[in-house]
């Protein structure tokens, strides 16, 4: 039993297998995978649809080429292989937007086929080869997909805009799926998908081109404000860096002459503190020399006021030893003309000459012993001096 | 190997108004009923999306991109679901070689009464998309509401469908002694 393989290229979709033309000696079977299918025409009548099995002596070897000979077996047996699972088939187009403008691209279809469909295929094998793959169903579908389909759709739309926008691509799709029917369905065939995928036309291109002019010219500018962002940080950073040296040195000449500042002060403190020593020993000796001469002043002014108070009591005596003795003599003086009186003595003569003594006696005491002192002192000009002068007023001679 | 449970007959009994053939995984025949009821599901699914491929068709050519959108939203729900039931796991035929545990009874059971239940979700799809062309024709009713009740219907069985493969899935490792 060897294997036999309908599919030897991902693009086959079908294949139409005469089972007659295989003479071998051995049995063929085939393995039908599930996306796989196999319809049997067996004397041009269709029979089972097959998948998901393996169809043991599907053709060949010895007993059936044997039963051929007799006449017992089928007369024309042909195995329709197709694939059902979905596949892309990809249709170019070209066609003219409303504004003129042409657009290229290609259709895409995803197209199934149902195993009840399988032998509508023989539609196709009437008409072409037993092998149909993606090129041939394409050739087949895509002149109607441009007409019904493509042609339609790009001539409602106004510009290539239109062609990116979502609502184009349903219609699309809509109009794939009604539009494609009859004719898939009598290949056997199922719409899954439909999406058309278009090339950038030619305004696209230009307005690409501006974008990407415009994009560049973006990041130029860009690159120049970066270049001047990173011109001014480094400006910046190096002016910073600057003033931070700056102040680093002024903050340790400061910090050296705080130094020096702080030693000179310590100095300057320390002589302070000597010569507030030394200022007040000297206010204490000054002090005790302003004590010492107010205690001799005090002292001087206290001898003064015990000459002044003796000079005081002595006066006062001497005053007080006058008037004791003037009372005296004055009632001496009475009781003198009292007994002239009483003598009849008393003459005018006798007053006369008491008036003249007592006179003469007032004035002896009335001036005490100042009176020769204090009598004006005569210059040799002849000017009399008086007591305070220190020169004459009229010669102008010094007054000793 | 065990039987077909007894509970399940009714649901295999269901199954059978549909499908003739359908004999609730009796031994040597699980994967073909496996397979037949898959090819239900995704011919049923082909009915609804024939219905909507109409109603798409008809209200696209007349204008009414709403209901249109709608329809193609359930069509391409149906291929998506065709898609996932073409494609699913179907078991092993030889549990032994391929290191699967046998199915016991409670796997049957489920698997019985799950396809019973997939299958009565996409008739009730097809009823309804069936309505939605109907409702269009004579103009009763809302086609659009009932057009996304379809779109929801089959989105559900895909889902529900699913759920199969967790079933399946608790075949693929033989339990071990300790």
């Amino acid at each position: 039993m060897s294997d036999f393989r309908w599919r030897d290229s991902p693009d086959t979709i079908a294949r139409l297998v005469n089972a007659n033309d295989i003479q071998t000696f051995s049995k063929q079977q085939v393995m039908l995978k599930p996306n796989e299918a196999c319809a049997m025409i067996v004397d041009g009548r269709i029979g089972d649809i097959l998948t998901e099995t393996l169809l043991k002596s599907m053709a060949g070897g010895f007993s059936r080429w044997i039963g051929d000979k007799v006449g017992v077996t089928a007369n024309d047996r042909r195995l329709l292989f197709a694939m059902t699972g979905p596949m892309d088939y990809w249709i170019p187009f070209e066609g003219q937007l409303a504004d003129g403008e042409k657009a290229k691209g290609f259709a895409n279809l995803r197209l199934r086929m149902n195993l009840e469909d399988v032998p509508k295929l023989l539609n196709y094998f009437a008409n072409n080869a037993p092998v149909l793959n993606r090129d041939g169903l394409i050739s087949i579908i895509a002149s109607e997909v441009n007409a019904r389909v493509v042609t339609p759709c790009l001539a409602s739309c106004k510009s290539a805009a239109d062609l990116r926008d979502a609502s184009f691509l349903e219609r699309f799709e809509m109009t794939a799926e009604s539009e494609m029917r009859n004719l898939l369905s009598n290949l056997g065939f199922t719409l899954l998908k439909a999406f058309p995928i278009t090339n950038p036309t030619d305004m696209e291109l230009v307005q690409s081109h501006r974008a990407a002019v415009q994009a560049k010219t973006a990041g130029t500018e860009v690159n120049v404000e970066a270049q001047l962002a990173h011109y001014a940080q480094t400006e910046a950073l190096t002016i910073a860096r600057i003033e931070l040296e700056t102040n680093v040195a002024r903050a340790q000449a400061r910090g050296q002459v705080t130094v020096e500042l702080e030693a000179e002060l310590k100095d300057v403190r320390a002589k302070e503190a000597l010569w507030e020593v030394e200022r007040n020993h000297e206010r204490g000796q000054m002090e005790l020399r302003v004590d010492e001469a107010d205690a001799k002043t005090k002292r001087a002014m206290d001898m003064f006021a015990q000459v002044q108070e003796r000079k005081a009591n002595r006066v006062a005596n001497q005053q007080n030893f006058q008037n004791q003795r003037m009372e005296n003599q004055n009632d001496f003086q009475t009781k003198m003309m009292e007994m002239a009186a009483d003598n009849g003595a008393l003459t005018p003569e006798v007053m006369q000459e008491f008036l003249k003594q007592q006179t003469a006696q007032k004035a002896v005491d009335g001036s005490g012993g100042e009176s020769t002192r204090n009598s004006p002192k005569m210059c040799s000009c002849g000017t009399a001096l008086m007591p305070g002068w220190k020169a004459c007023p009229t010669c102008g001679t010094p007054i000793v | 190997m065990v039987g077909t449970p007894l509970d399940v007959l009714p649901y295999i009994r269901g199954v059978q108004l549909i499908l003739i053939g359908y004999n609730g995984y009796t031994k040597g025949s699980r994967l073909e009923n496996d397979k037949i009821v898959r090819e239900e599901i995704s011919r049923a699914t082909t009915r609804v999306r024939s219905h909507m491929q109409n109603v798409f068709d008809l209200q696209f050519k007349e204008g009414n991109i709403d209901i249109a959108r709608a329809a193609k939203k359930s069509m391409e729900e149906c291929d998506y679901l065709i898609e996932d039931v073409d494609k699913a796991v179907s078991g092993m035929e030889h549990a032994f070689l391929s290191g699967q545990r046998s199915p016991s009874n409670k796997d049957l059971k489920k698997l019985i009464k799950h396809d019973h239940d997939v299958i009565e979700m996409v008739t009730k799809a097809v009823n309804l998309a069936n309505s939605s062309e109907h409702s269009i024709a004579t103009g009763e009713g809302n086609p659009k509401q009932i057009i996304m009740q379809t779109t929801q219907m089959v989105s559900s069985c895909r889902g529900f469908f699913g759920a199969r493969a967790t079933v399946l899935a608790g075949l693929r490792q033989k339990k071990v002694k300790k």
